[in-house]
């Protein structure tokens, strides 16, 4: 406990640019999340679509993508990537990324990390939807056909928008959960919070590379630890909120029977 | 295909065991700690719920590498000689102690209130009640989310093995072995099959589980 609280060991967070250091670093695991957010909720929902789809060959081989890329470790999946990303493909990112993505996203290392994220996310996110709108009653798809609507329309006004709804606290603990998996790829060489942490508790102190104050891995580990749990705490509270705002609106309450898949 | 795994049979099999004891250590860590956390969180005192809601909140908002290297790297540093089975037990268990406390909590709370009460009003305190009244029917209820969790435990364990050297799990077992084959695709797809055959097993057994115990409501 006295080598966790001694002042010694924090005066590097106060000193020079560490602590910005470490700040800039986590603004790319921001940046990774949201992207990576974005497009796992587009191909997770594409992908629950074709699970429910009435054709049965496409639901079951959207079925069958779902449950191997969301039963296999993401760690898994990043490493694979990396290791095995043809050359083509990467110097096509490097040479066609486009210009308005930040420039931490726009490197080939960072490719393998943020296809696995998408992979693996997008299949957890599919399974959470599709179970949002099994959960819904069939009284409201037939209504709805019987009134006229097509299936694109059923889907569209009908089923999708009330089964997503109850689905949006699973959602966004899965959300939370690809921001933490962020960090995974420091394990590929991308230089994030994680990174950017043991790189700093390597130099600092160092006399040949700069400084006399320490900065030890455990306390920098904290530090970015606490930038983590701040940004997920927030993104949850700003949920909730919508939640309560969304749900006042439309005089719906998320039925409390509906099974969450809990994750990890 | 099938040659590399016979010829790295011995290697895939001692990977996948490394892995399955490390979740089966890291699962009790998490089921004591989840439902001390759990009792703590409907516990009638206060500040013992608050710590609780504390307790869960940093563990289920922090990278688990963010913990693996502050349970080994830091802790080391800080002088105290812990292993990286240790390490790694003790980081994978109390992440997942989180997500289990709030399973338990949910499942306590589908426990009816008239059961307390019935519970309380033949004298038994509350740690009484808890224990013997509540916290088995809210185990009843949650086996399918506690199936759930211990199969994102395989998939964490993993994270494990690639930050601690010294613990050889299934895919870093791959990862040797694509290192001296270079055949990527192969190493992969076998450590694969390895992570589905621990999860249908666990699949299988919380069926089973399911089945016996469930309580539906």
């Amino acid at each position: 406990m006295g080598y966790l609280f001694d002042p010694a060991n924090w005066e590097w967070v106060i000193t020079g640019n560490n602590a910005r250091f470490l700040v800039e670093g986590f603004l790319v695991n921001v940046q990774i999340a949201l992207v990576s957010m974005v497009l796992a909720l587009a191909l997770g929902l594409t992908l629950a679509l074709l699970s429910l789809s009435r054709i049965a060959p496409v639901r079951v081989g959207a079925k069958l993508w779902i449950d191997v890329f969301r039963n296999l470790p993401l760690i898994f999946l990043i490493l694979y990537l990396a290791l095995s990303l043809p050359e083509s493909v990467r110097s096509f990112w490097v040479d066609n990324a486009p210009g308005f993505l930040p420039e931490a996203m726009r490197s080939q290392l960072v490719l393998a990390g943020v296809l696995g994220l998408v992979l693996y996310n997008s299949a957890v996110l599919a399974e959470i939807m599709r179970a949002g709108v099994l959960s819904l009653d069939r009284g409201q798809r037939e209504a709805a056909a019987a009134l006229g609507l097509s299936y694109s329309q059923q889907m569209r006004q009908v089923v999708l928008p009330q089964g997503l709804r109850r689905m949006v606290p699973a959602t966004v603990s899965q959300l939370v959960t690809l921001t933490k998996d962020t960090t995974l790829v420091s394990i590929i060489a991308i230089q994030e919070a994680v990174r950017s942490g043991r790189i700093l508790s390597q130099t600092a102190g160092n006399p040949f590379v700069g400084g006399d104050v320490t900065a030890p891995i455990l306390q920098v580990m904290i530090f970015v630890g606490v930038l983590f749990i701040a940004f997920n705490l927030a993104l949850s509270r700003l949920s909730r909120r919508l939640e309560t705002r969304e749900s006042r609106r439309t005089a719906t309450r998320a039925p409390s029977t509906v099974e969450q898949p809990a994750a990890a | 295909m099938l040659d590399l795994l016979t010829d790295n049979l011995d290697a895939f099999v001692s990977g996948l065991w490394v892995t399955t004891r490390l979740v089966g250590a890291s699962f009790v860590v998490a089921l004591v700690l989840g439902t001390v956390v759990a009792a703590l969180r409907v516990s009638p005192s206060v500040a013992l719920a608050r710590l609780g809601g504390v307790y869960v909140e940093i563990f289920r908002n922090i990278p688990l590498l963010v913990l693996l290297f502050i349970a080994f790297a830091g802790v080391r540093r800080g002088g105290i000689d812990i292993t990286a089975w240790t390490a790694g037990i003790l980081s994978l268990g109390v992440y997942t102690s989180a997500y289990v406390a709030e399973a338990l909590r949910s499942g306590v709370a589908a426990v009816s209130r008239g059961q307390v009460e019935a519970s309380l009003s033949l004298g038994f305190t509350f740690a009484q009640t808890l224990r013997r009244v509540v916290l088995p029917q809210a185990f009843q209820t949650v086996i399918q989310p506690l199936g759930s969790i211990t199969i994102a435990m395989v998939k964490n364990s993993a994270i494990v093995g690639a930050s601690l050297l010294a613990l050889p799990d299934l895919l870093k077992e791959a990862r040797i072995i694509n290192s001296n084959t270079f055949q990527t695709t192969e190493s992969f797809f076998w450590a694969a099959v390895g992570y589905l055959l621990l999860t249908v097993t666990i699949t299988i057994v919380f069926r089973v589980l399911e089945a016996r115990y469930a309580v539906r409501r």
